[in-house]
């Protein structure tokens, strides 16, 4: 039976057992035992000129269905199914990116048990379909994979300060094939982040984010993995609605010891997005990957251009040109439009 | 892993410290909009410190939950929002990062307003979002009825009581003063809106709906095609047809909107004002209490 077989079973499972719930018991009120629950789905079409090596064509880039809701007076659940195919010949496969429940009831802290994304910076905590680009950055791609989201646990602390100022320590079951999987599972991978928000005025906020992380690699050595990312936010809290602008960049440098390709490796990412209109983005991004370069890896870069409309908050088309310069004879010359959907009970994206 | 070992250090001493808490005097409210931390302030006076989310210049239908809100609601010891689902895509999430569980839905510190009034709008059919932004519960914009903000006004004072019963008493008082002061002014603002004969508006949103129904007024089409969905050019159209047909003299956008279809509508129908609208304290520099807020749309309908 293939994977996606199952999780039509499965889907169809839980939505009869929600359904004749609802139904079951005529009232509204007993509705309030059910989760909240959305689907999320990205539709692809991309061109390139390296075919051999990109999905051109159409493809569902990804589907993400979503449940969320309080288990008791003490915790609040969520899971995230993501659906999507390992390469364009492969089958479909369900892929836990998130399961985890936290805490509702503690002041000032909250922790968390399960399966998540770590708090590495602002965009490994995003869902795909909310990544400012159709794809990741260089240096994302290159040390990360798609997302760095693994079992353990973590505790968020808000300081009590006058601005937004958040401690994160997780420790995490390192199974991110690049990073750490190593075979010795009693070292679990610690992770450290900070944040700091401040608004510079009412319509402004610089938002800082810094991180370590360490653990253990499949090289038989230990990898340090640091991160750092800075936000600007504008927007008028006068005719907010039609104009904004976010500049955001982030840097990683991990030290992989023992990595054949290289130990030490870094790369930066720059974009900038301008709303123009109340529905339209124009975005542009740069990609650069070798600060410092790995063993003789060469340096690459990346520019991309991007623009965005969205009919309303729950559909959206976004078309992107990206031209890839990593060393190979040819550069990359790509294009990418993409459809993203949302139905049912979305929780509102962070900020 | 010294950095780990500072790191639960600073951790731990962060939760011995904010579970033993400093005990202030005031009790600090946050509110989802101005115009209710307008009411929390008059009923509370000096024994209330109260902030607003959002401004009155903003569409409260789409604020971005900063963390800085969070901040704000992790002091705070009541939440006080409108409801009817209008705070439902920023509210939440400050809520959880705020980590304050004495102000989390379903505790004295979380006040929903929206179950304590009669609301108009509600949906009588399946709601689907080919509609648009429908709100299941009905139309959420009552803080533009004076009549419902004096109900409002009575329910906050119960909850500021339940919180500080020291002042209880006072709070009770200074409500069912608002409340009365606000039923009087309504009569002559009935007085008023009647003497200049206005029965139809057109608006961008069905946000002075609740104003509208107080005061004998239809809003016989909106500029928006469907609630949340900016207008198509055959919706114009339509708009335009209905203005002429219906001889409509005022067209009110409210002021986080774009005026240029309304003006646009004005080109093709002679007679037709557009005036841009505060529809929350704040909304104008000059609109300071709800009194300013109701006085400033009775004076606009009456051609000023």
């Amino acid at each position: 039976m293939s994977n996606i077989f199952r999780l039509l079973i499965f889907i169809i499972t839980f939505i009869f057992l929600i359904g004749s719930n609802a139904i079951a018991g005529l009232n509204a009120n007993t509705k309030y035992a059910n989760p909240d629950m959305s689907l999320n789905f990205l539709t692809l079409y991309q061109n390139s000129n390296r075919n051999s090596q990109t999905s051109n064509g159409f493809s569902l880039q990804e589907a993400e269905l979503q449940f969320f809701s309080d288990v008791d007076p003490y915790f609040r659940a969520n899971a995230l199914l993501s659906i999507s195919q390992a390469s364009p010949t492969s089958e479909f496969g369900v892929d836990p990116e998130e399961i985890f429940v936290e805490t509702t009831d503690i002041p000032n802290v909250t922790f968390k048990i399960g399966k998540f994304k770590a708090a590495l910076d602002r965009k490994n905590l995003m869902h795909t379909h909310a990544l400012p680009f159709i794809d990741a950055s260089l240096i994302d791609q290159q040390l990360v994979g798609d997302s760095l989201n693994e079992v353990g646990l973590s505790a968020t602390l808000l300081f009590p300060a006058s601005w937004f100022s958040e401690l994160t320590i997780q420790a995490l079951q390192g199974q991110n094939e690049i990073l750490f999987n190593s075979p010795n599972r009693n070292v679990p991978v610690m992770l450290v982040h900070v944040r700091n928000l401040w608004d510079l005025s009412d319509d402004l906020t610089l938002d800082w984010g810094v991180t370590g992380s360490g653990g253990n690699n499949s090289y038989g050595g230990s990898t340090q993995l640091y991160a750092s990312d800075l936000t600007f936010k504008w927007r008028s809290q006068i005719g907010g609605k039609y104009k904004s602008l976010i500049w955001s960049s982030e840097y990683l440098y991990a030290n992989l010891q023992g990595d054949p390709a290289g130990e030490k490796v870094g790369g930066l990412s720059s974009w900038i997005q301008y709303q123009f209109a109340e529905r339209w983005w124009i975005q542009g991004r740069f990609d650069y990957v070798g600060l410092p370069q790995q063993g003789n890896n060469p340096i690459q870069r990346k520019e991309s251009a991007l623009i965005g409309f969205f009919p309303s908050e729950f559909s959206g088309f976004r078309l992107q040109y990206d031209h890839l310069d990593d060393g190979q004879p040819v550069a990359e010359n790509k294009i990418s439009l993409q459809m993203n959907i949302t139905i049912g009970a979305h929780p509102a994206h962070s900020y | 892993m010294n950095l780990f070992k500072l790191s639960f250090l600073i951790l731990g001493l962060s939760v011995v410290l904010s579970f033993a808490g400093v005990a202030e005097a005031k009790l600090n409210v946050v509110t989802t909009i101005p115009d209710l931390a307008v009411v929390v302030s008059e009923i509370g006076g000096d024994n209330v410190s109260v902030q607003s989310i959002s401004k009155g210049t903003q569409d409260p239908h789409f604020i971005e939950a900063k963390p800085s809100y969070m901040v704000k609601v992790s002091h705070s010891d009541l939440v006080v929002s409108l409801g009817l689902e209008l705070e439902i895509g920023w509210l939440p999430p400050i809520l959880q990062g705020a980590r304050n569980p004495k102000v989390m839905p379903g505790t004295k510190g979380y006040l929903e307003l929206g179950p304590y009034i009669d609301p108009i709008e509600v949906p009588k059919e399946k709601v689907t979002r080919a509609e648009g932004d429908v709100h299941p519960f009905g139309n959420p914009h009552f803080n533009l009825d004076p009549i419902r903000m004096g109900v409002v006004a009575v329910k906050i004072a119960e909850r500021l009581g339940e919180l500080d019963p020291e002042h209880a008493a006072s709070y009770a008082d200074q409500a069912q003063k608002l409340k009365l002061r606000l039923e009087e002014k309504a009569k002559s603002w009935q007085a008023r809106i009647n003497k200049t004969g206005m029965k139809e508006i057109i608006t961008y949103h069905k946000t002075l709906n609740y104003f509208f129904d107080r005061f004998g007024i239809e809003n016989p089409i909106n500029l928006e095609s469907k609630p949340g969905i900016p207008p198509t050019a055959q919706h114009i159209l339509e708009v335009i047809k209905v203005a002429k047909e219906q001889k409509i003299k005022l067209i009110m956008v409210e002021n986080f909107f774009d005026t240029s279809f309304a003006e646009r509508i004005t080109r093709e129908v002679p007679g037709l004002r557009v005036v841009i609208i505060p529809v929350e304290v704040g909304g104008d520099p000059s609109i300071k209490t709800l009194d300013d807020l109701y006085e400033k749309i009775v004076s606009v309908i009456e051609g000023e």
